[in-house]
């Protein structure tokens, strides 16, 4: 390790920020983390003096967008990040080594800093073919991923794909595309889902891992709470139009000018957890609804395969047929009814004849 | 033993094979493998797309107003043209017109998009082919500032702004912790920039960084996010209120001033920034001339950002639409994408299967059944994979064809083609670049004229972006505020058995789908990507690819560090999930 | 004319809930007796408010749904989405609550009391009763037997459409409204557990919402039969779910 590590210190200091505030940023911490003082000293020289987390980020079936939300981050930026918070020290996407050279970097990594460095998966193994529907290096993309995860301390899915499978696996998922966690038994696995994620929650999620050295709570479908624990609905802004019964009810007709409710345009945000409606995107430009279209769910699970996203109610595609629950329901209790009279006639029927028997 | 394929190049697989897999700095999965000759000498060149997910698959039986949101995920990287795609394909098949303003939006999406790419492409994808990170170091910062300052008037020049930044990569580099830059090829002998020119570009590497997140702020305010933005079968989703209650919700005039001024951002680092560092590179690189392939010789353009709503004719679009053929500039052949005997796949070199693989599929009439399995004289085993057999099957990537031609895609085909229907938005701009170079017309025909083009076709698309926000804020101004056609919403309305065809130029060339809508479900969905077109493996008459016929006969100083490799197929910007998709 | 005036001792066993419901029911002990108090008044009035909470929960759940058209205005000046849901929560813990001590009452309730959950599948008579009341439903037999509870076709349904069905409404409609409630309500923690059978929350609606139109179809077939067994069966029906007592219209065994 040079002497000249850029450390999470500098990089604070860089950013004017002073030794003062840097000692209070670590007490505070400690003391939220319920630690005593005296470690609060020694995260301070932690911070100062540690070098930066190796991180190896791995592609798979994907479309690399969750790595272009990530380089949109705007506090912190990705730069700073990069440069200094942690050593992305494997990414197909960026990196300046190719073929051999990439690959020695994996090796390199896993013995020097085995059980050390984390492993950010975007994209997610497929497994028919024996693998082979993603190739590198001339292998199953699904056995380098359980080799680099092996040695990782910590495993970060990105996405939608690598969390629950995403595009790809939506029916009827040809090349048998799993999420990570199908495939990686024995690690942490924290799910940043989102298709692609919001980028200040994914450089959140790293540097929270980096800075205090754990993962953060997470809920029960393993993703961080701090993040994914309400749902769009929740604190969407068009929350009053949804209470008050005001409805778009057509696109660009009058309410959707006004900026009303988008409920009845197929909005997935009741049923979907996701920090748009807060963090917003973009450095809190605007979100999916905000800019007029409904939320697709896309950091749920299987989002793909509830049908329609403009439909309020899920179209069920059972048997040939294509209805939603008020559909079959109706006419399911519709046939009943009319079996009731049916009944019902034939009833009187035979008892009036009965009688007349008597 | 040497062999010629009809689209005229000598293919020779004697000499020793070099593999690069994993291809980095792309989207996406690439296998290349070459052959080179005792003089290290590329003379054979094989492009493996080495993933495929099966959107089109997926989409069998879907609704079509979703479509847009399965084929954006497609790609990431050029985020949104998979959806403009889509719905054109969609609103085709249904017969849908969308206003003036949907048309008006969409152009600035996809002119974003355009920027977007080709600055990120060039600073974060494919500068570090020409630029030596580690050479900036020992850069005088003084001598920097100088250079920047007499190539532009950008204010961060001064010999402040370098030192710093030099200070910083000096402590970044000596941590012995070099992130990205691990394994770089530094000191090859290939570089040929001095060290002021690198440390100018990092910092510009950086700059770049920075404000490409802005940049897509415009997505953000009309689509709601990016990447992936929101888009709407017959329109724009998002509406327009600039007087009435509630127009907090919706494009008003603060949004619209935002969108105003990241234009101008983008116009001024398009012409301050990127050009110049184009111009200053390319001056340091003129007699590297390789990388030509199938430029000059077989170029498509569809034509893109139509000026007016629902006309999709050549005269329409702004962005060049025809085909050139073996090098005859005289002549551009006009397009028609619904003609079954024009655009074709193959799949005779390709991991898929058809009935019969001699021919190839319009289309409409498009099959995707994988069928991965390698060729008898492939190396290695079936999940370890040492070399492929180019004689067989040895790529997820399809192979389409124009008549039977192969052709090359992308910014440079756009330019060309342009450039030979003589229009002068893109003859000038040419002509001035080669001029200030001192280079000739030819000199585009290689791997620096693709990397050219996308320059000159980003400051196109600068100026284009404030020409539609100016003509968006001309109709609003006129009293049009509509932004969306419903009257064929409802699946209920439409006819039950259709087909359709929708086009955009993406940044990485020609982008088509078809669609075939059969009792309001989507029947049939193909798609034809940019990279499809460029990675494209061998057809059943032999013709190569555009990847494959530029990386022949290049010189390698060293064939264990490929950069002469990244640097020809990284000028193609290759999006690998587009390309099998 | 009913010949005897005096109970078995086993009908008296019945009648103070000492006796095995199932064996009594399948013995089909021929009742002699005009009227049995069946349903006490805890058991009749959930019966009635339970009754009610389902309709005003269909309705509310209905619009929650497909909401009615929109309302012009400021947003400030209407609630009715929220009024809707309110109501619709409301009703769902009147339902819930009700469900709960019905369920209670079964420990000081009669022998009927217990009934409602849980089915004598293991009785051999008791499914020849299922099978003799749906001949009857067929046309098949001339007339039913008599049952002091419900008769065996009704207890399936009761059971299957009505009691599991209710379950299944209450956990995923607590479920539901634990995520406007928060990851730390004790709604979340009670009912959190339906997320882990649907993760994506948009299946939970869809099955709730299906939930709703079993619930209907009983409710049709449910008053069908109780109006038609008053009429046809040869016991009281609809005004035993008022009174408590049922009457038989004749004394011949089965
Ligand atoms: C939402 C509407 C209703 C529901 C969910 C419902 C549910 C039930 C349930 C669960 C029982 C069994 C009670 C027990 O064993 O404790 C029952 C019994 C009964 N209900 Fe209903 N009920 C509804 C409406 C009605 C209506 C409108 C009538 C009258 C027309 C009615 C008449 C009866 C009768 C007569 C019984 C006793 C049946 C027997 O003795 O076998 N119910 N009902
Ligand atoms: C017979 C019982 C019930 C019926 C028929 C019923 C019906 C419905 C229906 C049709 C919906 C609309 C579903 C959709 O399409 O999204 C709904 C939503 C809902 N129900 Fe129920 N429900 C019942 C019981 C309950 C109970 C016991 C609760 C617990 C409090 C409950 C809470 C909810 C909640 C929270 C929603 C979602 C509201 C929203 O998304 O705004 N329901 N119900
Ligand atoms: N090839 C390609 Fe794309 C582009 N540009 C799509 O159409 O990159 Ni992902
Ligand atoms: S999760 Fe979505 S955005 Fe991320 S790689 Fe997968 S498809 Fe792309
Ligand atoms: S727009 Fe969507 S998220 Fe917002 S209140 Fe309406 S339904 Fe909820
Ligand atoms: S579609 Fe995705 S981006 Fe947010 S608003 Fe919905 S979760
Ligand atoms: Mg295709």
């Amino acid at each position: 390790m040079g002497v000249a590590t850029e450390t999470f210190y500098d990089v604070i200091r860089r950013q004017g920020i002073s030794r003062r505030s840097f000692v209070k940023f670590c007490s505070l911490t400690a003391a939220s983390l319920g630690l005593s003082p005296f470690a609060a000293t020694q995260m301070a020289h932690a911070l100062e003096t540690k070098p930066r987390v190796p991180v190896i980020w791995m592609h798979g079936l994907e479309c690399t967008c969750c790595s272009e939300s990530f380089i949109r981050s705007a506090h912190p930026l990705v730069k700073d990040v990069i440069l200094s918070m942690i050593s992305l020290d494997y990414d197909d996407t960026i990196m300046a080594a190719a073929g051999h050279q990439a690959e020695a970097i994996l090796e390199e990594t896993k013995e020097k800093y085995k059980g050390q460095y984390i492993l950010a998966v975007e994209g997610n193994p497929p497994l028919n073919e024996d693998g082979m529907y993603c190739i590198d290096g001339g292998k199953p993309f699904v056995e380098k991923l359980k080799y680099m995860a092996a040695d990782a301390s910590a495993v970060v899915a990105w996405g939608a794909c690598a969390s629950w499978g995403c595009v790809q696996a939506a029916k009827p998922n040809p090349t048998h595309a799993v999420p990570i966690d199908k495939v990686i038994l024995d690690k942490p696995i924290i799910k940043v889902p989102g298709c692609p994620p919001i980028a200040e929650v994914m450089t959140g999620v790293i540097t929270y891992i980096t800075t205090f050295g754990r993962l953060p709570d997470l809920d029960r479908q393993g993703r961080p709470k701090m993040f994914y624990s309400q749902r769009i609905h929740d604190k969407c802004y068009r929350r009053g139009h949804f209470d008050a019964g005001q409805f778009v009810e057509a696109w660009d007709d009058e309410g959707a000018r006004k900026g009303y409710c988008l409920y009845k345009m197929g909005c997935k945000g009741p049923t979907t957890y996701n920090a748009c409606s807060t963090v917003r995107w973009n450095n809190g430009v605007s979100f999916p609804i905000q800019s007029g279209h409904g939320c697709i769910g896309c950091s749920e699970d299987g989002f793909w395969d509830k049908e329609s996203f403009y439909d309020r109610l899920t179209t069920i595609n059972q048997f040939g047929v294509e209805a939603n629950a008020d559909r079959i329901g109706g006419a399911v209790a519709g046939v009943v009814l009319a079996g009731v009279a049916v009944h019902a006639g034939v009833t009187a029927v035979k008892r009036l004849s009965t009688k007349r028997d008597e | 033993m040497g062999v010629q394929t009809p689209n005229g190049f000598n293919l020779d697989n004697s000499g020793k094979r070099v593999v690069v897999d994993p291809v980095t700095r792309i989207e996406g999965h690439l296998r290349l493998e070459v052959n080179v000759d005792s003089n290290n000498v590329i003379r054979n060149a094989v492009s493996t797309g080495t993933m495929w997910r099966g959107i089109e698959v997926i989409l069998r039986g879907r609704d079509p107003r979703d479509a847009w949101a399965f084929t954006e995920r497609i790609c990431g990287v050029c985020t949104g043209t998979h959806a403009l795609t889509s719905v054109r394909a969609v609103e085709n098949a249904l017969s849908i017109n969308i206003p003036e303003n949907a048309n008006t939006i969409r152009n600035i999406m996809q002119l974003t998009l355009q920027v977007h790419d080709h600055i990120v492409h060039f600073y974060h994808l494919h500068a570090l082919d020409w630029v030596d990170v580690v050479s900036a170091l020992s850069a005088d910062p003084k001598a920097t500032s100088a250079l920047a300052q007499s190539i532009s008037d950008w204010p961060l020049s001064s010999p402040g702004y370098f030192k710093d930044l030099q200070t910083r990569l000096k402590k970044f580099v000596e941590s012995g912790q070099l992130g990205p830059f691990k394994n770089g090829y530094w000191g090859h002998p290939a570089y040929k920039l001095p060290p002021e020119a690198n440390l100018m570009a990092v910092a510009h590497y950086l700059e770049a960084l920075d404000f490409q997140k802005d940049m897509v702020k415009i997505h953000t305010i009309y689509g709601g996010k990016n990447p992936h933005p929101n888009w709407l079968v017959g329109g724009v989703p998002c509406a327009i209120n600039l007087d009435g209650t509630g127009a907090v919700g919706a494009i008003n005039m603060e949004r619209l001033n935002l969108v105003s001024e990241v234009i101008d951002r983008m116009v001024t680092f398009t012409n301050q920034v990127y050009l110049p560092d184009l111009q200053a590179i390319a001056s340091f690189y003129k007699d590297w001339t390789y990388g030509g392939g199938l430029s000059g010789k077989s170029m498509m353009s569809y034509g893109d950002i139509p000026e007016h709503a629902n006309d999709y004719s050549a005269a329409s679009l702004k962005l060049p639409r025809g085909v050139i053929l073996n090098g005859n500039l005289s002549e551009v052949y006009p397009i028609d994408l619904t003609d079954p005997t024009q655009v074709q796949e193959f799949v005779s070199h390709s991991w898929y299967k058809y009935g019969d693989e001699s021919k190839g599929l319009h289309p409409w009439d498009g099959v995707t059944e994988p069928n991965y399995a390698l060729g008898p004289n492939a190396k290695g085993t079936r999940t370890s994979i040492e070399a492929v057999d180019e004689s067989a099957k040895y790529s997820f990537i399809k192979a389409p064809r124009w008549k039977g031609n192969a052709v090359e895609v992308g910014p440079l085909a756009r330019w060309v083609i342009g450039y030979a229907q003589g229009k002068p938005e893109f003859k000038e701009p040419a002509d001035k670049l080669l001029g200030d170079l001192g280079l000739p017309v030819t000199a585009l025909f290689s791997t620096l004229g693709r990397t050219a083009a996308r320059g000159l076709e980003c400051q196109w698309a600068a100026g284009q972006l404030r020409y539609f926000q100016d003509k968006l804020m001309t109709s609003l101004k006129n009293g049009d505020l509509a932004t969306a056609n419903t009257d064929k919403w409802k699946p209920e309305s439409w006819p039950s058995d259709v087909k359709g065809v929708g086009f955009t130029e993406a940044p990485r060339g020609a982008l088509g789908h078809w669609v075939k809508i059969k009792d309001a479900r989507i029947d049939n969905y193909q798609c034809v990507v940019p990279t499809t077109w460029n990675g494209s493996p061998r057809d059943p008459a032999g013709n190569i690819g555009a990847f494959e016929a530029a990386l022949l006969d290049t010189p390698m100083a060293e064939p264990e560090k490929p950069l002469e490799i990244l640097r020809t197929i990284h000028s193609f910007d290759p999006c690998l999930a587009c390309s099998t998709h | 004319m009913p010949n005897t005036t005096r109970p078995s001792r086993f009908q008296e066993q019945v009648l103070a809930g000492v006796a095995d419901i199932g064996g009594a029911l399948n013995r089909e002990l021929p009742i002699n007796r005009p009227t049995i108090y069946v349903y006490e008044a805890p058991v009749r009035l959930w019966h009635w408010v339970n009754a009610l909470a389902i309709v005003v929960l269909a309705v509310t759940g209905y619009f929650i749904g497909s909401p009615l058209p929109t309302l012009s205005g400021e947003a400030s000046d209407h609630f009715l989405m929220g009024y809707i849901r309110f109501t619709h929560f409301s009703a769902g813990y009147v339902l819930a609550i009700g469900f709960v001590m019905r369920f209670l009452w079964i420990f000081w309730g009669n022998i009927h009391s217990r009934q409602l959950f849980y089915l004598p599948i293991w009785s051999r008579k008791w499914w020849s009763g299922v099978r003799q009341e749906l001949r009857w439903y067929m046309f098949l037999e001339k007339e039913p037997r008599k049952y002091i509870g419900h008769n065996p076709l009704a207890h399936i349904f009761m059971v299957l459409m009505a009691m599991s069905i209710t379950v299944g409404m209450i956990c995923t409609g607590f479920a539901l409204y634990s995520q406007g409630e928060g990851i730390d309500s004790w709604q979340a923690k009670a009912f959190g557990w339906v997320f882990r059978l649907f993760p994506n929350s948009q299946d939970v609606h869809t099955w709730h919402h299906m939930g709703m139109w079993v619930i209907i179809t009983f409710v049709i077939i449910h008053i069908y039969a109780a109006i038609r067994e008053d009429i046809m069966s040869r016991q009281t029906m609809i005004s035993t779910m008022i009174s408590g007592e049922r009457q038989f219209r004749d004394d011949r065994e089965d």
